[in-house]
């Protein structure tokens, strides 16, 4: 029987408060700053995460959450500022230490927004199975086999990844690095290409997993469900916010400087007014 | 006519000045000049050109002073001329880069200005999922990745351009359609 | 094949660019004729085609990359006067909106590259389709890559008896053919092999992919 390190439980508590406080942090970030030629793509960030936290990362398009979460995988180095992991500083001339790079990539995995990007492998299967080949970890098969049970692409195992759907990619995805049994799982705007059905499976999946996560989004209204805490990018790229997504979620003043929500002229029963609110298109 | 052209016009005069042009002396007056036009962006402007052309003038120019060396002959008339012109050349496409709107400069002819466009922010896009197919590779690989899976991820990458440039060249073509282009 | 600006004499580029301006006019007849209204969309998702192509990394043993041209792919797969302006309009975007490579440089590249490497690998593969056709793309694609490298070659190695001052001195590119042709050429033998499989690849994909889009 293959050894997991963590299984998934159905219907777990989603409100349970992640938050360790005290303890060693497992992800810690320090006055980073990245620019690109002479544009300003992440200013002065600070943060840290601890072990089992759910956090979600907020901010409009354009705001530098996707550069955040590539430094955040060692792909990209920040101009400026100090990334640990595990108490481990992750830099270029670091991860070239062989013993460092394979602990930090199969332990902290990245989700990319564009799940075909991820996909090379002639099957799923060898897809799923491409992690694990890597550590020459003992059954392959039952692994691969679990962690497409659990995303729900067993049926598809001997298909090209390419020939699949959207939604059924980024399953294969999330399989593919789960089967490593990442600590820390990075997700991209998962939900952005999910329809309503695959974005409710994916919250109660993830809620499920004892790992510790940061995923990305710009719709405000499934934040809540992603997790408990919030880091906000505003429009400089400086972080405007760290703390409970409720206490957020009151803070109309600020989630429209992160253009978050936005205003328009409402009709209510023939009186017209201004507010501020969030509209879902996805 | 507007100003991009005109600053088009004086950019490729000025390239054919700078290579009729063979003492040193009046190449470093160019490159001088090219560094006031810039103004403030002067040194970030040096800088760049200086690193595009690093790698290639460091080779020709070794190369040459070799085989000078071995002629017995001076090599620094050359070598100053060479790598000078090569600056100001380059320094000055940066600048123009830095200072012209080509779309702009090319509006006499709506379909080149409609197909540069098009390709410019097409090969954008495809500049940055390039970057992301290389970096989710790099991701995934606990250890140097095999010949074999670097073969099937470049594979997978190119397959996915030319599947996406097939498709966006249909959407362009029917919202061309639907916008009325072809009809003026 | 990336030449900067500085290495070319005008007593080349200047005619080079003439010829190449001839060309230019008459593919774009050409393809406008063949693919009547939707001429425009196409050329520019082909030049986006072509430039990333260019990017896409040729893995060689040892660790080492090569930079695939996909020259050999659009002759093939869209004719030759299409990858013409394709690879031209690559050329004149990296010149003048990337600032990667150089203007004086471009009617030689768009030349060697778009019109003797897309001709070429065009005449490869009619020729010789119907005696094998895997054997023919990787020609195709083998071919798109050393002839126009040779005729760089030759273009840089003709530089010092063309442009010299009263001393001999060169005044652009110093080294003759016998230094040229050595170093360009037989690296690009080597390349254009990944370059071959690249486009016996590229050229079934591209067939399964449009009798899917077709269905």
């Amino acid at each position: 029987m293959t050894e997991l390190r963590y299984r998934v439980v159905k219907g777990a508590d989603t409100t349970t408060p992640p938050f360790a406080i005290g303890g060693k942090a497992l992800i810690e970030a320090t006055g980073i700053s990245h620019r690109f030629g002479s544009k300003e793509i992440l200013t002065d960030i600070g943060f840290q995460i601890h072990p089992g936290e759910k956090v979600v990362l907020l901010g409009c398009n354009g705001s530098g959450k996707s550069t955040l979460l590539k430094i955040l995988d060692g792909l990209i180095i920040p101009s400026a500022g100090r990334y640990t992991y595990d108490g481990e500083t992750i830099t270029p001339a670091s991860l070239k230490e062989a013993e460092l790079h394979r602990r930090f990539r199969g332990e902290v995995a990245l989700l990319f927004q564009n799940p075909d990007a991820m996909l090379f492998n002639p099957t799923v299967f060898d897809e799923i199975a491409f992690g694990p080949r890597q550590l020459g970890l003992a059954d392959v098969e039952g692994r691969v086999r679990h962690w497409a049970e659990q995303v729900g692409v067993a049926a598809h195992l001997q298909r090209p990844p390419f020939s699949l759907s959207g939604g059924e990619k980024q399953k294969v995805c999330l399989a593919a690095l789960l089967a490593l049994e990442p600590k820390v799982l990075l997700l991209d705007e998962p939900t952005a290409a999910l329809d309503p059905r695959s974005t409710g499976w994916l919250v109660d999946f993830l809620s499920g997993l004892g790992v510790t996560i940061l995923i990305t989004t710009h719709n405000l209204s499934l934040a809540p469900e992603l997790g408990s805490r919030a880091l906000v990018l505003g429009e400089d790229h400086r972080l405007i916010y760290d703390g409970e997504i409720q206490g957020l979620l009151g803070d109309m003043r600020l989630l429209a400087a992160a253009n978050l929500v936005h205003t328009h002229r409402h009709r209510h029963g023939g009186v017209e007014h201004r507010h501020s609110h969030v509209h879902d298109w996805q | 006519m507007n100003r991009d052209r005109l600053l088009l016009y004086l950019y490729l005069a000025g390239i054919l000045a700078a290579t009729l042009v063979h003492d040193p002396v009046w190449l470093g007056a160019g490159l001088v000049l090219v560094l006031l036009l810039a103004g403030r962006d002067a040194w970030r402007l040096l800088r760049r050109a200086l690193l595009a052309i690093l790698a290639f003038n460091t080779l020709i120019s070794l190369g040459y002073a070799l085989m000078a060396w071995w002629q017995e002959l001076s090599p620094w008339l050359t070598l100053a001329r060479l790598n000078l012109r090569v600056l100001l050349l380059t320094s000055l496409t940066f600048l123009f880069i830095a200072r012209a709107n080509l779309f702009r400069a090319l509006d006499f002819s709506k379909g080149l200005t409609y197909v540069l466009g098009l390709a410019y922010s097409q090969a954008l896009t495809f500049r940055r999922a390039h970057e992301d197919f290389r970096l989710a590779l790099a991701s995934r690989s606990l250890r140097r990745p095999r010949l074999m899976d670097r073969y099937r991820a470049s594979a997978a990458a190119a397959s996915w351009f030319l599947e996406k440039s097939l498709h966006a060249a249909t959407q362009s073509a029917q919202a061309l359609r639907s916008r009325g282009f072809f009809h003026d | 094949m990336h030449i900067p600006d500085g290495f070319i004499s005008p007593q080349t580029y200047l005619p080079a660019f003439a010829l190449a301006a001839g060309f230019w006019g008459y593919a774009a007849r050409r393809v406008h004729r063949q693919l009547d209204a939707d001429t425009l969309p196409f050329v520019a998702a082909y030049t986006a085609l072509a430039f990333v192509l260019m990017m896409v990394a040729l893995p060689l043993p040892g660790g080492t990359t090569a930079h695939a041209a996909g020259i050999g792919l659009l002759a093939v797969c869209f004719g030759g006067w299409m990858a013409f302006l394709a690879i031209s309009l690559v050329l004149a975007m990296q010149a003048l909106l990337f600032g990667d490579g150089g203007i004086t440089a471009l009617p030689i590249n768009a030349l060697a590259m778009g019109m003797v490497g897309a001709f070429c690998a065009l005449a490869a593969w009619k020729l010789l389709a119907r005696l094998h056709e895997t054997l023919a793309l990787f020609l195709a694609g083998w071919l798109s890559i050393v002839l126009p490298a040779a005729l760089v070659a030759v273009v840089l190695g003709m530089q010092p008896a063309i442009a010299h001052d009263a001393q001999g001195a060169p005044l652009f590119f110093p080294f003759g053919l016998s230094i040229t042709l050595p170093a360009v050429v037989l690296p690009h033998v080597l390349v254009g092999i990944a370059e071959g499989v690249l486009t016996v690849l590229g050229y079934r994909y591209l067939t399964r992919l449009r009798s899917r889009l077709d269905a």
